[in-house]
């Protein structure tokens, strides 16, 4: 059957909270996720952010 | 030196204390008297607790819930 | 994989090989410590890409302070070494790890994978070479993202908004709207950013929190405050705040003489060239793919829109041109956070879908050393006191704190870390755990509310039980709000680690509870959310039961055509249907109602009950309300009694049969936010505009010579809707701006209706004699919404829309567990953004249900046998009636109370209650309580 050939495993290119989030879901519901971040570290553009719109939340 | 009095102020998780947390986000400023014990639930502060504060030299209690 | 790009996919869904080139960090991630003292020595300087250029990183460097992994770099760009063998190289000396190495190399790895997300984000807009705006040459104009760090407290100021040019404070602040969008001319971006309008009011309002007194005015054209809430902050900022909001569009930005000052000219609504003079200008720049994500969208095959964002459809909005290639965030479109976590949801349950069958294939289960048992030792407490980089330390005398914990009793260890909630600094804890057989822990640092979960996960990966922790608030309670008065905060510091300490002494092992998940899932709502979340869950493997109020499915998309790309609804919502109705797992409830809820995550029981009055109960593991809304009657501009005025919904289904009134019409004029953004209902129904401008196109292209207006507030065509707008204009449709004190009046003129409203060009009212108002009504919320709220004990906000658990980062989880909310019931949304949250539910709810147990944290009431008279005070006042009253069941014949710890949430009422101490909650005991109290009063 074709589906014993797919791999049990995700890439996510892109670390950002959109990345984590699908990475954190995916890890959490049993795949194996491998998460590539241009970067040295991963946090994306909300984590250059101080507060965030509407709560005024920290962002970090 | 002025009066400077002893506040226990007994926070529930979900709201007082995070309410606590939040005026710091908002670095809000106000005394320094008072002295958080967290709490699951304000329902969970038995009367016992507050005569135990006051005893022991509170000179005053809140219950926020 | 840090530092790493994809280079090649190869293969099919389900089986791809990418190609990934990871650059050299020149420091040994296993090695290096984070301890900072190489980029101290290093000499080399260079603009901070994460203070984007407000401040100056080294060569070698870790992107911000609280990165992950926490490890330091070398920008070979910049580093004297790279670029000059056996120059330099102090790094490499001071470092005591001997982290570093200069002839690390780039490696190629090649990985096999079942599916690919693209999350690449996107890049900030550059307005240097446009030059109207003055950016890169007058320096103090200024980017948002460079005014974010200048308010951050981590950022270059530290908080202190101050002019780049000369240092000085700033008293007048100007923002530009739509720099980089919505400007086909300067940048060629001709959509809406969307998320802009919003970070310039937020800027706004925190910059004139930091400088009292300081003056803002944002330049607009159009407020696109659409998404939940963010009308009323704006209503906000706008009457309390005090800013100031100046609809024009701005022509330039000038120096003001040599003093730094800036002149900025506009045009304003009258007509009128005016002038005014500010300390500094930000650019609310847009958001834009950049060439690097280009090149990537090459490698992966997939296509792109005329926008240059991954094309998808309205229908599977995290789904790419390529098989088994998926998209989520603003590579997709430009959007806000909430949106992009929602799609990054969206996108892990869009790659379930095809992967279902390798489920659990790979992935392991995270192991923690055996735990010790502490019970009969001494109390051991380590104390670790947090800098929170200067959030903490700025203020308060850490070192202090650090030499008075030292004193208290039974502590033995006591360190200072500068983030000690850093990866690093948590395997340092792990060791020293260890090292100094501690066996009871407190973290002087932040809230317990945020950071307890992390600190209990680093004592079980010591071999300790993870509730031998207490943290001190020193960050939040005390640091954060009284920074005016240090001496007295590092006092509070002090009592604060002594109550934590006295806590913690007396604290147990405590063991969490495993209940079994009912692998079900129920739906609640069989509008396109509701089916697409249930499809999703069956497709996942999961059984669904959908249930449904009506007869049919479908919900409001069945008055629905096409959604905002043209796609056309009725044919993608057949296709749902027939999924739904065919899919074996699936079990529809048609006319059916949910008239009770028991239970709790993993085991809930729904009772609904058909039209006919029978019952049934359904076991089930998690909840997906997406109830979907209605659309509002409005009580104006004579709506109902006259008949040619109608709203949208009406509108369209009058055109498409053709009806004698519109197809005889000549003069159309459409007004918006009718029912919303006002006072009963500030907040945007965020379809409509896109609605009537789709409405008006098509009318005006059956017949070019129909007079179309469109009567609005503001224009909300945001992302890359715009376009749509742009075509509308084109086409000679007029768009009138209207404000809510002078709103339209529409009035019947024999067989036409007479609309008047205020033309704000030529200053006076403009009456426009036309043959149908279409009145673009606003979204509401279901009326039963309330009533179900209360059954699923999950809060509805004041407009009746559900809440969420977080805003941001929780978008489409309720605060309850195993509970999730998608589509209207939420807040007004078009179809892609209702399908990406209804995918999204199905994706957190997969969490869940992927797994055969859930575990519940052991803060729980526990009885004492002892103690326990059975009087069954706590019976009554437990709210989630966890306690029932039961016989002891020996010689005594008493009765003795017991608790359901699945049911139980901890909340102590029972232990507030009880006259015997006969009942008390694990973690919380009287004891530790008590020596709490003492610990606060003992000085």
């Amino acid at each position: 059957m074709l589906d014993n050939n797919k791999i049990g495993s995700v890439m996510i290119v892109g670390g950002g909270v959109t990345g984590m989030q699908a990475a954190l879901d995916l890890a959490d519901s049993g795949y194996y996720v491998y998460l590539v971040e241009k970067s040295g570290a991963i946090g994306g553009a909300m984590a250059q952010l101080d507060k965030t719109f509407p709560t005024n939340d920290c962002s970090m | 030196m002025s009066f400077e009095p002893k506040i226990i102020a007994f926070c529930c998780n979900w709201c007082s204390y995070a309410a606590a947390d939040l005026a710091g986000i908002s670095r809000m400023q106000y005394p320094h008297n008072v002295r958080i014990i967290r709490v699951m639930c304000s329902g969970m502060v038995h009367p016992e607790y507050v005569m135990d504060a006051l005893n022991q030299g509170a000179d005053g209690v809140m219950v926020l819930g | 994989m840090t530092l790493s790009e994809v280079t090649g996919i190869a293969g099919d869904a389900g089986n791809f090989t990418v190609t990934v080139k990871e650059a050299p960090r020149y420091v040994d991630m296993e090695k290096c410590i984070a301890c900072g003292a190489c980029t101290e020595k290093c000499p080399k300087k260079v603009d901070s890409e994460y203070d984007a250029a407000t401040g100056k990183r080294k060569a070698i460097f870790v992107k911000y302070a609280q990165a992950v992994p926490l490890k330091y770099q070398i920008d070979a760009e910049n580093c004297i070494r790279l670029k000059k063998p056996g120059a330099c190289g102090f790094c490499e000396k001071v470092c005591d790890a001997g982290a570093i190495n200069f002839n690390d190399t780039e490696k190629i790895h090649s990985i096999n994978v079942g599916a690919v997300i693209l999350s690449p984000g996107f890049e900030a807009y550059d307005p240097k070479p446009a030059q109207v705006w003055g950016y890169g040459d007058f320096p103090n104009v200024i980017t948002s993202l460079q005014l974010e760090r200048y308010l951050s407290a981590s950022g270059p100021t530290e908080g202190h908004l101050v002019r780049p040019s000369d240092g000085k404070p700033v008293n007048k602040v100007a923002f530009l709207q739509c720099v980089g969008s919505r400007d086909e001319n300067l940048c060629n971006n001709g959509y809406c950013s969307s998320v802009c309008c919003m970070y310039a009011i937020k800027e706004a309002v925190i910059a004139k929190d930091h400088v009292p007194g300081l003056a803002t005015s944002i330049f607009y054209m159009d407020m696109r405050t659409h998404g939940k809430e963010f009308d009323r902050y704006m209503d906000r900022a706008k009457n309390e705040v005090g800013v100031r909001f100046v609809r024009c569009k701005v022509n330039g930005v000038e120096p003001a003489g040599s003093t730094g000052d800036l002149r900025i000219s506009y045009v304003n609504e009258q007509g009128r060239q005016l002038e005014e003079y500010y300390d500094l200008v930000v650019l609310s720049v847009g958001l834009q793919t950049s060439k690097e994500t280009m090149a990537l969208a090459d490698i992966a095959g997939i296509s792109l829109t005329a926008d240059k964002f991954a094309a998808t459809s309205d229908f599977a909005p995290v789904t790419t041109s390529r098989e088994g290639i998926f998209t989520c965030g603003t590579f997709s479109g430009p959007k806000d956070i909430p949106q992009s976590v929602v799609e990054g949801s969206a996108a892990a349950a869009a790659v379930s879908e095809v992967l279902a069958p390798a489920r659990h294939q790979l992935s392991t289960e995270a192991t923690f050393p055996e735990e010790l048992d502490v019970a009969n030792e001494d109390p051991r407490l380590g104390v670790f006191v947090c800098h929170c980089g200067s959030n903490i330390a700025g203020v308060v005398d850490v070192a202090a704190v650090e030499e008075y914990a030292k004193s208290l009793p039974n502590v033995v260890y006591v360190e200072r870390n500068l983030f000690s909630c850093s990866q690093d600094t948590q395997d340092m804890i792990v060791k020293r755990i260890r090292e100094q057989k501690l066996n009871r822990i407190v973290i002087a640092a932040c809230t317990p509310r945020t950071h307890e979960p992390l600190f209990r996960e680093t004592l079980k990966a010591a071999g300790l039980n993870e509730y031998l922790v207490e943290m001190a608030n020193i960050r939040n309670q005390n640091a954060w709000v009284h920074s005016d008065t240090p001496a007295m905060a590092t006092a509070k510091a002090k009592d604060l680690v002594r109550m934590a300490a006295a806590k913690v002494t007396y604290g147990t092992s405590l063991k969490n509870i495993s209940v079994p998940i009912t692998q079900k899932g129920l739906v609640i709502g069989g509008g396109v959310a509701g089916m697409t979340a249930a499809l999703n869950m069956a497709e996942q493997g999961f059984d669904v039961h959908l249930i449904e109020r009506t007869d049919v499915l479908g919900g409001n998309a069945l008055h629905l055509k096409h959604t905002w790309s043209g796609e056309h609804i009725p044919g993608r919502l057949g296709k749902l249907i027939d999924k739904v109705i065919w899919n074996e797992r699936i079990v529809i409830h048609k006319q059916h109602e949910v008239v009770g809820v028991e239970g709790f995550v993993g085991n809930f029981r729904t009772t609904i009950r058909s039209r006919e009055g029978q019952t049934a109960t359904i076991e089930h593991g998690v909840t997906v309300v997406a109830t979907g809304g209605s659309i509002y009657s409005p009580d104006e501009y004579g709506y109902r009694r006259l008949k040619k005025v109608v709203n949208s919904i009406e509108f369209d289904k009058l055109h498409e049969l053709k009806e004698k009134h519109v197809s005889s019409a000549n003069t159309f004029v459409f007004i918006q936010c009718v029912g919303s953004r006002e006072e009963d209902a500030m907040y945007c129904s965020k379809v409509c505009c896109t609605h009537s401008v789709q409405t008006a196109i098509r009318l005006k292209k059956e017949d070019p010579k129909r007079n179309i207006f469109i009567l609005f507030r503001d224009m909300r065509t945001y992302g890359q809707r715009e376009a749509l707008y742009r075509q509308a204009r084109k086409m000679g449709i007029i768009f009138i701006n209207y404000e809510l004190h002078g709103k339209p009046t529409v009035t019947e003129n024999g067989q036409v209706l007479d609309v008047e409203v205020w033309d704000h060009v030529l200053h006076r009212p403009l009456k426009i004699v036309a043959d149908m108002v279409i009145l673009a009504s606003a979204i509401r919320p279901k009326d039963n919404a309330k009533d179900l709220a209360k059954m699923l004990k999950v809060p509805v906000d004041g407009d009746g829309f559900f809440i969420e658990a977080h805003a941001k980062l929780r978008p489409v989880d309720f605060s309850t567990d195993g509970m999730f909310v998608a589509g209207l019931a939420h807040y007004p949304k078009p179809m892609e953004e209702s399908v990406a949250q209804a995918l999204a539910a199905s994706s957190r709810a997969a969490t869940l249900l992927s797994k055969m147990a859930v575990s519940l944290d052991a803060i729980k009431a526990i009885v004492d046998e002892k103690n326990c008279d059975g009087c069954a005070l706590c019976v009554d006042v437990c709210p989630y009636k966890a306690i029932t009253l039961m016989d002891r069941g020996d010689e005594s014949g008493g009765k003795i109370v017991a608790v359901n710890v699945a049911k139980c949430k901890g909340c102590g009422l029972c232990m507030g209650t009880c006259p015997k101490r006969g009942v008390y909650v694990a973690g919380f005991t009287m004891k530790q309580i008590s020596s709490q109290i003492q610990a606060a009063l003992a000085v």
